[in-house]
């Protein structure tokens, strides 16, 4: 008994013991088993998605007439045609120096009447016909673009051609469209976000065309007169130095004629300024514009390269893994994410024709500004010294494979793509070529352009960093 | 010569006559009740995937100010199968441009990505709508996110308090009347259960649409919807109805705050659900494009181009909500004559009397021609689409609303525009002013 007993009270709690372990052994096996279950198989559903390897071809043709040259995609799945163009260096940048807001008021006096429209009969007939005409001016370009369904190209081409060629200045219309510029300067005053990007431009550009008001001055816009804006109608829209996009429900051989419809008496050549890129060196220079409100915003920008250069897309991937792929960029999921510091932070690369930049912005309450910028600063040098991993890498590039063909959701938007595509002289093929020259990216490329760009902290301005502000009542 | 012209072009636009259906669409249900609509465009090999829940900030407990919109941005903080940043990772990996917003009425998530992924999409989504499991960490980062998210989107905007107040005063004490977001103190006094238990009540496929624009073809749609949402298990949904504005007066609010650089005015009118005015909504619209829609209408011609009076002025109608609807007239004066306050009002009296008395059968037809113009462009980007129906389908609307949507218009007389106008007059009103603070006082 006492044997038994003796040894089966050992027994019994090495049975126990090892049963002990095994239930937990099984147990933890199961879990892992059971864990494995519980993780959506994304992977396995995209293999055997009934929805994969759909072929989809995109062909860009050039088509030409006369001097004129454009690129065109056809899609007839719509019956609407969009027509994106620009003017090379007309826009804000180029306007006289004491001119400043021209090429805005000639954008807007442009659709303000034409030939034997008035504004009433033009704004009309383009609102009854569904055609949008509008022109617009950047720092480089003065830009347009042309909607119509395609069934009132007649009416578009006619409208159009008023627009551009015949602009009739009416004084009414002239004095309103200046009075309205002047206004929108005064409430671009009222949006902290508006300010900063105007004194961002003149802290980034000093001295440059590049830091001036695409609006103008009050004092310059009251200044303005019709003979300015037909002078520089006339000496700065020619044929040398358009570009046109077309995209949507068209041939190629309707597309050569409207071509020369819409574009053709323009003048053949104008006298372009040649320019040379800017440097821009930035040391982590801040400056502080003294305003009360709720939140601070922040822009922020240091030397980028330009389109064309081997850097372009080594560093395009570092910046799209450091602020550009949303929230789950380096700069979202620390300041964001982890800390809830901001709403959100991006950084974007932009290529004007003399500066390329690294810029990004975000806002913050002014008690969680510093924590924010001291982040922002690590990263950046961090990125930097240590560059992207392998797996951030190849993740991005999925990322981008994967979206390309978003850009054909819209005609007017695969008309834009097909400007960009000649104003950054990307050549014809560019939409065959893209995939590649993002999956040929190697890791080591991308890491000696993050040493190269992310080595010197960018520069910065911020509005509304007041932390001493009354309590709102 | 112009006569002959708008002559030519009524024709000419008679022949081309919009067709019936605005979009190919094709809607059905699932196992579980839930209603799927699909929305055919074959342009390009790419997709928006969506997902409505019929819920929103009204639907919020007072003083759960935010909840709504804080659980929006919760709901991609992890669920029991996919870990925190999970979700965010995978979108990105896909190439999907994820995103979500939370209105008054409705709570949408959306993708807009290469149709190849669409599985994988329907799949994460599925799994969020019954397994949302975000831990404290997640909510006390999202709390703050939020937070920082009206400061952006609201406080930073120095007519914030005008436009906050407005609201209040036009709607008294519905839901309607408080801010999406929720107050500031609202936003940090929300509770991890609040939020939790706001999923648990309103996120089921009974209360919920699934909208697919893009490459897709409705038999393969109703397949794959049937696989990742026919099998989600429905909820005892109950939802008290918003609570109806007891009782609204007329109101000015005038208003001087820092930063407002110029005087702006705003007329707002209250007018019942769609539901109850069924198509007199259209003869509002018409009303609105007449009155303020666009450099070619009524007011613009008037005040703007005319008296010289403004800068610029428009009309809305807002018709699209579960709730009641609203007419609004806006307008910026001309700064370069002193702000008289009375004055001003009586203009915009007279103008929209004046506007009324010149509104003839013929520009009648004008006026619809120009809203059905812009209908050819509506198919183009399938994305717009999805907004477009979605939005109707979760506020009462049906897909055949959207059908029928240029016939009703055309069908709009003078005697129904006028009528609308009447009733308009009638309404509950509030008229506001806001005035750049150097002004306080000053706008008599």
């Amino acid at each position: 008994m006492r044997r038994r007993q003796r040894k089966g009270f050992g027994y019994y709690l090495r049975r126990l013991l090892f049963l002990a372990l095994f239930i937990s052994g099984a147990f933890y096996a199961g879990k892992i088993i059971y864990l494995k279950q519980q993780v959506l198989p994304v992977k396995k559903i995209l293999a055997d998605s009934v929805l994969k390897g759909r072929q989809f071809e995109a062909k860009v043709q050039q088509i030409e007439s006369g001097n004129l040259k454009a690129y065109l995609l056809e899609e007839h799945s719509n019956p609407i045609i969009s027509i994106r163009f620009l003017f090379q260096k007309a826009g804000v940048a180029h306007e006289p120096e004491d001119k400043g807001g021209l090429a805005t008021l000639l954008s807007e006096m442009l659709t303000a009447g034409g030939g034997r429209y008035d504004a009433e009969a033009f704004k009309e007939i383009c609102a009854e016909y569904g055609i949008k005409v509008s022109f617009s001016a950047d720092a480089d370009d003065f830009s347009g673009v042309l909607q119509f369904p395609s069934q009132y190209q007649d009416m578009a081409v006619k409208i159009f051609k008023s627009a551009l060629y015949e602009p009739r200045y009416d004084e009414s219309y002239f004095e309103l469209a200046k009075t309205q510029q002047m206004m929108a300067l005064k409430l671009q005053q009222e949006r902290p976000e508006q300010v900063l990007n105007e004194r961002f431009k003149q802290f980034i550009f000093a001295g440059h065309p590049y830091e001036r008001q695409a609006l103008g001055s009050q004092k310059s816009v009251f200044d303005l007169t019709v003979e300015d804006l037909e002078n520089y109608r006339q000496t700065k829209l020619a044929q040398s130095n358009l570009l046109i996009g077309i995209a949507g429900d068209l041939s190629a051989d309707k597309a050569a004629n409207l071509l020369q419809k819409l574009f053709g008496q323009l003048p053949k050549q104008t006298e372009i300024e040649i320019s040379s890129p800017l440097i821009i060196e930035t040391t982590g220079a801040e400056q502080n514009i003294d305003r009360q409100s709720a939140q601070a915003v922040v822009k922020f920008a240091a030397q980028g390269t330009f389109r064309d250069s081997i850097d372009f897309y080594p560093l395009y991937m570092a910046n799209f893994i450091f602020g550009e792929s949303g929230l789950t960029s380096r700069l979202n999921k620390t300041i964001r994410e982890d800390k809830g510091l901001t709403y959100g932070i991006y950084t974007y690369l932009t290529i004007s024709d003399e500066a390329a930049l690294i810029q990004g912005s975000f806002s913050a309450t002014p008690e969680n500004l510093p924590q924010a910028k001291e982040i922002l600063r690590q990263e950046w040098l961090k990125l930097g010294e240590s560059g992207v991993s392998a797996e951030e890498l190849a993740q991005a590039k999925k990322s981008l494979l994967a979206s390309y063909n978003l850009r054909f959701a819209e005609i007017d938007s695969i008309a834009s793509m097909l400007l960009a595509m000649q104003k950054y002289r990307l050549g014809i093929d560019f939409l065959d070529k893209r995939n590649d020259y993002i999956a040929e990216v190697s890791l080591q490329e991308v890491n000696a352009a993050a040493k190269k760009y992310f080595r010197t902290l960018p520069d910065m301005v911020y509005i509304g960093a007041r932390t001493n502000v009354e309590e709102k009542k | 010569m112009k006569k002959i012209l708008l002559v030519i072009t009524i024709y000419l636009l008679a022949a081309g006559q919009v067709s019936a259906k605005l979009f190919k669409t094709t809607e059905f249900t699932l196992e579980n009740g839930m209603p799927v609509v699909v929305i055919e465009n074959h342009k390009a090999p790419i997709i928006k995937h969506m997902v409505w829940y019929t819920i929103g900030a009204v639907d919020e407990i007072r003083g759960k100010g935010g909840v709504a919109h804080l659980l929006e941005h919760l709901m991609f903080r992890g669920t029991q199968k996919v870990k925190d940043g999970e979700f965010n990772r995978q979108m990105t990996e896909l190439g999907a441009e994820s995103n979500a917003f939370t209105s008054y009425d409705v709570t949408a998530y959306h993708q807009f990505a290469d149709v190849s992924k669409l599985e994988a999409l329907m799949a994460l989504e599925a799994d969020r709508m019954r397994h949302l499991a975000f831990d404290q960490k997640a909510f006390d980062a999202e709390q703050k996110i939020v937070y920082q998210e009206r400061q952006q989107v609201v406080e930073n905007n120095p007519a914030a308090p005008f436009n906050e107040k407005l609201k209040l005063l036009l709607w008294a004490n519905s839901p309607y009347g408080q801010p999406v977001t929720g107050q500031n103190d609202e936003i940090m006094a929300l509770k991890y259960e609040d939020a939790r238990d706001f999923y648990q009540q309103y996120y089921a496929p009974n209360n919920a649409l699934l909208v697919l624009s893009g490459d897709i073809e409705p038999a393969t749609a109703q397949q794959l919807a049937e696989k990742y949402y026919g099998k989600l298990p429905i909820s005892n949904i109950q939802r008290a109805e918003p609570k109806e504005e007891t009782e609204v007066f007329d109101a000015t609010l005038e208003m001087a705050l820092p930063n407002i650089q110029a005087v702006k005015l705003v007329w707002q009118y209250l007018l019942p659900k769609h539901q109850t005015l069924g198509d007199e909504i259209y003869a509002y619209e018409v009303l609105a494009e007449y009155l303020g829609g666009g450099e070619t209408s009524a007011l613009y011609r008037d005040l703007v181009i005319g008296q010289k009076a403004a800068v610029t002025v428009s009309a809305d109608y807002h018709y699209v909500t579960r709730g009641n609807t609203v007419f609004s007239v806006s307008m910026l004066p001309d700064n370069r004559v002193p702000f008289e306050k009375i004055q001003m009002l009586q203009t915009m009296q007279s103008a929209l009397e004046q506007a009324m008395t010149n509104l003839s059968p013929k520009v009648l037809e004008q006026t619809k021609r120009k809203m059905l113009a812009d209908l050819v462009y509506i198919n183009d980007n399938p994305e717009e689409a999805a907004y477009l129906v979605g939005y109707m389908l979760t506020n009462g609307f049906s897909l055949e609303n959207l059908d029928t949507y240029a016939d009703k218009i055309s069908q709009v007389t003078l005697q129904d525009v006028q009528k609308a106008y009447q009733k308009l007059l009638s309404a509950p009103k509030v008229t506001g002013i806001l005035l750049p603070e150097n002004m306080k006082g000053n706008a008599q």
